[in-house]
């Protein structure tokens, strides 16, 4: 993938607001694998985790006047969004979840092989980092970002209190930036 | 909650990982546009997990770019008409109005296309029999001009000139028959008019005789096809004794049968 354009956040937002729809494209080129990649991992179901995916980058677009840089960085907005049409689609009445992850060894294991193939140069550089975070920061990350699970699932999940939750997040979070400013 | 209190909470890793409650949203969106340091704080925690995530990126088909764009680009064409958003909403009745109206024009219509394709089918019947009747009417006309071209020559032969009319008369075989001739002294040619001979049984037909030098000669056969009895060109003869018509078997006879003689002239 060579792209020629390169927008900074700032730019890429502006154009978004003038409902610019070849910045919306680049739009979806840097950021839906990295969005589709957390959507499968909390539906493990393909082609169920792709209309999710349409569903939540045509409610970006269309609610994009909404987004206040502000408040934080796009992704955060765009992840918010992705995230609580997912977690609508496994509480809807349809869904089946085939396996859910009760297992953190076994979730990063099956987040490590689904992406084994498609992870560009630098999100391989990145894995490789990541290997260095102890096991269990790695869960709750992952338990948080790829299962869907909210604070109190992860708090009874786990069994710890709700505030334990919050400091090991920030713990293991603290671990995952430093790792990834070396 | 002093800045650090906030740093150390955990809601800053929280919310970027989009499981804040909404309250808890609100809060820290009021922090960061609050604290610069706050901000900066939670910048560096969504950086570093958008790199997560872009580690465990999977790459979705290519058909949903496809779908997802065309989707906004379909919804995007009200744009060009200078539609907002609410304007499109207060239009909503009204587009609701109007197929009712279309309804009632498309009922019109559809009556009017049944009625035309009545008339159509009618008219062309009657366009179809009047045709017929035209063809009918030509052929007629067609007959007639054939009859009326064979009498004029009938009477082109009758009123030549040169015409010298000889009459046969009926033989004590068929006293009330009779039939003309119309020889043409400059040519020799023979015109028989045959209109006055009794009706030909089947299989039989009249044979013209000329008696040249005491000998019967054959003037041809006499035409009575369709029963119709024109005047009509037979063998010329210079010169002739007498003229006979006998019937004959169709096709005629080398010679004469006597006893079936009908008329007879006298030169």
């Amino acid at each position: 993938m060579a792209e020629i354009k390169k927008y900074t956040e700032e730019e890429l937002v502006y154009l978004l607001k003038s409902r610019d729809t070849s910045a919306f494209a680049y739009l979806y080129d840097n950021y839906s694998s990295a969005l589709f990649g957390i959507i499968y991992k909390m539906l493990e179901q393909r082609e169920l985790a792709e209309d999710v995916l349409q569903e939540a980058f045509i409610k970006i677009w269309n609610n994009f006047s909404n987004y206040d840089s502000a408040k934080g960085r796009l992704f955060t907005w765009m992840l918010n969004i992705t995230r609580n049409l997912t977690i609508d689609t496994i509480r809807s009445k349809g869904y089946k979840k085939q396996a859910k992850i009760h297992n953190s060894e076994n979730a990063v294991d099956n987040i490590t092989d689904n992406a084994n193939t498609t992870a560009s140069f630098d999100a391989l550089g990145i894995r490789k980092h990541l290997t260095f975070l102890k096991n269990d920061q790695k869960q709750i990350i992952d338990l948080a970002y790829f299962g869907g699970f909210t604070q109190d699932e992860i708090s009874k999940h786990l069994a710890i209190p709700l505030g334990t939750v919050k400091t090991r997040m920030r713990a293991a979070i603290i671990e995952l930036r430093k790792i990834l400013q070396n | 909650m002093n800045i650090n209190d906030i740093i150390s909470s955990g809601l800053l890793e929280l919310y970027a990982m989009g499981l804040s409650s909404p309250e808890e949203a609100a809060q820290v969106g009021a922090w960061v546009v609050q604290y610069p340091e706050v901000k900066k704080e939670l910048l560096e925690i969504e950086m570093s997990l958008e790199s997560y995530a872009q580690a465990h990126s999977m790459e979705p088909s290519a058909s949903v770019k496809e779908k997802i764009i065309s989707k906004i680009t379909q919804e995007e064409k009200p744009n060009y008409l200078s539609f907002t958003k609410s304007d499109a909403a207060k239009a909503e009745p009204v587009i609701y109005r109007i197929p009712s109206f279309f309804k009632l024009v498309a009922a019109a219509m559809l009556i009017l296309l049944i009625g035309s394709a009545i008339l159509n089918y009618s008219y062309y019947s009657k366009y179809e029999s009047a045709n017929n009747d035209l063809q009918v009417a030509q052929q007629k006309i067609a007959e007639k001009d054939s009859i009326n071209l064979a009498m004029n020559k009938d009477i082109d032969v009758m009123t030549d000139k040169n015409a010298q009319p000889v009459v046969l008369n009926g033989t004590p075989h068929s006293p009330q028959s009779l039939a003309r001739i119309f020889w043409m002294k400059n040519t020799g040619e023979v015109y028989i008019d045959p209109s006055n001979l009794p009706a030909v049984p089947a299989g039989k037909q009249y044979q013209l005789w000329a008696i040249v030098d005491g000998k019967p000669i054959s003037g041809g056969m006499i035409s009575t096809e369709k029963g119709i009895y024109h005047i009509q060109k037979m063998k010329s003869f210079g010169k002739a004794d007498a003229f006979a018509i006998t019937l004959e078997k169709a096709g005629g006879s080398p010679a004469p049968t006597m006893d079936a003689m009908i008329v007879i002239s006298k030169i």
